[in-house]
């Protein structure tokens, strides 16, 4: 549209419109400086509002994921411990229980020493076994009570597995199974070491034989449960250090998405601020003058 | 041949126009600022010999001066009509934009305190009770305060929804009113315009404000005029008369709004009832303020709320559902977690369960630490997605009614600008017409003074 005709009117309102809009362009570029944002509400971007949405729950679920791998850790490493310290006691009972059949010509005070020992070694190995974690028995799964078995070497605990969500749809079983790690009912590692005893006490060489071999196989079912807890240890770990790589690059778009550049923001800035100055500069020049200045 | 004292009374006629058109600069200057006012220009005409022959009398003049035929009003009605309906048009985007953009600081999103960020830590606190699920543990105090949190906050954003719907029908009902006033104003401005007319007064200023009337009336409403051969203005809305002549109806809402003044969830509608009584039904109004405040009544911020209550709903039903499957602490069956009024389902949303050990965290019943259940509520994160998308979306319809409203103000400046070319004072000007008047009118003292001093001689030396 061409401009036939200007009038003192059109002029202002000219520039108050233009005055508003740099100011409002200035006001803009302040805000993005003070809040150190470009993202300050969903219409500066919808799918950015959305995609910064998504990126802060991620990552709030990865450290989420990150907490519950420490505590599966935790639980991992009681597990280790117990484990380690019963392999260690079955040794012993292997030790006190070939040292029985070498000598069956022992007399009855020196077998009942030994099936004292092996009592003992019994229950230390019982102990390891209600080893808690944060209150809870490690080996008795998902029971609200406080040991996986009782001073007879009854499992009294519930069969179930506690599980650690480490990533999206990442779950870690961080207990051991009792079964597998001491062996059925009936035929548990209790039962033998109590086998033991009794053979020991009674001179039986042929049931020390028996409880020999059965140890010897306790022990390797203990080593075999230690190295499944092992590696659930090294899933969690890989885990966690995926988790918190995943988490720098999540941190990384966010920033992109919703941090105010700012060197290039505080340029803007300068140059809003000179725009707004020119405005007011030629407002000031363009709005002065009239015939009136120049008739006498 | 003129008459001796002829030129006289040209040089009379020249004073008197000089005076007129300064008369009408001056008035130009004046209003150079006034709204609504529209520039006059003086027309004049020579006077000379009569346009109807006479046989006998033959005119043996050579112009007799000159004569004001009239003031004319610098308006083009096509053009005010036109800026009429953008400014109706202005009025309903700005209306709309500033509605969304309170809605839209309300939801608070993205922020760390927005519901988004009370979904997350609702969720992740589902894994610390599969940390530790025995009872008494404070992360089942920690599921439930959080899901309080969660709660007050869907309930402070379904909260905000109504308060912009009930300061929409304030602002709906104060322009209804001002309508009103306005309407009855320019009624009586035609009834001033019809006698003025009538008696042959200048009624130039009573069609300034005419014009100002029906400019106002068609920001509030998006009302449309049209002018009689007379100058007076009939103005509808929708289709139906608001004025007639000199007679103003009034507008009222009668459906979609309460009698305490909010939104009863029926679509806003009006009636318009003439001063004879006859009530016309005005099914919506679609521009100016009213059509914005209309729109956002009716169809922007219904839709949201109901977004907000899908996500509400959904939240609730999900959880419970997977909570109801559980077992709690003590090893009966879960209840629900949450429970809301399914007309509200946003506004109403509480929390089901006030005991901790309630938290039915485990698979299997029998009172275990099991917190398979646990686990699977901490993964469920669809009600997440539902609601990014419901805040993308109006985040899209508010950056919408900005660019509608910025597109607008561009046409509306335009045609305000084509109006103000047209209509506006230039201060420049009027002072040329002075100056140019001033110098007329001294030139026509001097043809005075001059044809004096000339009788003077014809007089007075002549004799002596």
């Amino acid at each position: 549209m061409s401009i036939g005709r200007v009038t003192q009117r059109m002029m202002s309102g000219h520039a108050l419109a233009g005055l508003q809009t740099s100011l409002a362009q200035l006001a803009t570029t302040q805000e993005q400086i003070s809040t150190g944002r470009i993202l300050n509400r969903p219409s500066d971007s919808p799918n950015d509002t959305a995609a910064a949405m998504q990126l802060n729950g991620a990552l709030a679920e990865s450290a989420q994921h990150q907490r519950n791998g420490a505590d599966g850790l935790g639980w991992l490493g009681q597990v280790d411990t117990a484990l380690a310290s019963g392999g260690s006691q079955l040794l012993n009972a292997q030790d006190v229980v070939t040292r029985g059949l070498n000598g069956v010509m022992l007399g009855s005070s020196a077998r009942n020493a030994l099936a004292g020992e092996l009592d003992g070694l019994r229950t230390g190995l019982l102990d390891a076994a209600n080893t808690k974690y944060g209150g809870r028995p490690v080996f008795a799964g998902v029971t609200a009570g406080t040991a996986a078995y009782d001073q007879s070497g009854t499992f009294v605990g519930t069969a179930g597995a506690v599980n650690r969500t480490v990533g999206d749809g990442v779950r870690v079983r961080v207990d051991v199974d009792a079964t597998s790690a001491f062996g059925p009912a009936g035929s548990s590692v209790f039962d033998h070491l109590a086998a033991a005893a009794t053979a020991m006490r009674a001179g039986d060489a042929t049931g020390l034989r028996t409880a020999l071999t059965s140890i010897q196989a306790d022990f390797t079912r203990l080593t075999d449960a230690r190295a499944l807890a092992g590696s659930s240890s090294n899933r969690i770990s890989a885990a966690i250090s995926a988790a918190g790589a995943h988490d720098l690059q999540m941190q990384t778009s966010l920033s992109t998405l919703q941090d105010t550049d700012l060197p290039r923001a505080a340029v803007d800035l300068q140059m809003r601020t000179m725009a707004y100055q020119a405005a007011l500069g030629a407002t000031s020049k363009a709005l002065t003058p009239s015939l009136m200045d120049y008739l006498r | 041949m003129a008459s001796t004292f002829g030129s006289l009374s040209t040089a009379l006629s020249a004073l008197t126009y000089s005076r007129a058109a300064m008369d009408v600069a001056s008035g130009n200057i004046a209003n150079a600022d006034t709204d609504g006012y529209t520039r006059r220009r003086i027309e004049a005409a020579a006077t000379g010999a009569p346009t109807t022959p006479a046989m006998w009398s033959r005119y043996d003049g050579h112009g007799d001066g000159v004569t004001v035929t009239g003031v004319t009003r610098m308006s083009d009605e096509l053009l005010v009509a036109r800026v009429r309906t953008e400014h109706g048009q202005q009025n309903l985007a700005d209306v709309s934009q500033t509605g969304l953009q309170d809605l839209e600081s309300a939801v608070n999103e993205p922020s760390s305190t927005g519901v988004s960020a009370a979904l997350t830590s609702f969720r992740t606190a589902w894994h610390d009770v599969v940390n530790n699920p025995v009872p008494g543990s404070s992360a089942r105090n920690v599921v439930l305060s959080r899901a309080q949190g969660l709660v007050a906050a869907i309930g402070t954003q379904s909260r905000a929804v109504a308060a912009t719907m009930k300061t929409q029908v304030q602002k709906l009902q104060s322009t209804l009113a001002e309508t009103n006033s306005v309407a009855t104003g320019l009624a009586n401005t035609n009834t001033a315009i019809a006698a003025g007319k009538l008696g042959g007064v200048d009624v130039s200023d009573l069609l300034d404000t005419r014009d100002r009337l029906t400019l106002r009336l068609s920001e509030l409403t998006g009302a449309t005029s049209t002018l009689r051969p007379n100058g007076e203005a009939d103005v509808s809305i929708g289709g139906v008369p608001l004025v007639l002549g000199n007679k103003a109806s009034t507008v009222a809402i009668t459906a979609g709004v309460s009698a305490s003044g909010t939104p009863d969830g029926n679509p806003v509608s009006f009636t318009v009832t003439a001063p004879s009584g006859t009530a016309s039904a005005l099914p919506t109004i679609s521009a100016g303020d009213a059509g914005g405040s209309v729109n956002l009544l009716n169809v922007t911020l219904p839709a949201y709320q109901q977004g907000l209550d899908t996500v509400a709903r959904q939240l609730a039903d999900t959880v419970n559902a997977q909570h109801q499957l559980g077992y709690d602490a003590a090893g009966n069956a879960g209840n629900a977690m949450f429970s809301y009024d399914p007309t509200s389902p946003a506004a109403s949303l509480t929390v089901a369960i006030t005991d901790p050990s309630r938290i039915a965290a485990s698979s299997v019943p029998g009172g275990g630490t099991d917190s398979a259940n646990a686990d699977a509520l901490g993964a469920a994160a669809g009600v997440d997605a539902s609601y990014r998308q419901l805040v993308a979306g109006l985040g899209t319809s508010v950056q919408t009614a900005q660019r509608a409203s910025a597109n607008q103000r561009v046409l509306t400046s335009q045609f305000d600008n084509a109006h103000e070319q047209l209509a506006g004072v230039n201060i420049d000007e009027e002072t040329v017409a002075l100056m140019q008047n001033q110098r007329s009118y001294e030139a026509a003292a001097k043809v005075m003074s001059t044809i004096d001093s000339m009788l003077d001689t014809l007089i007075n030396r002549m004799l002596a």
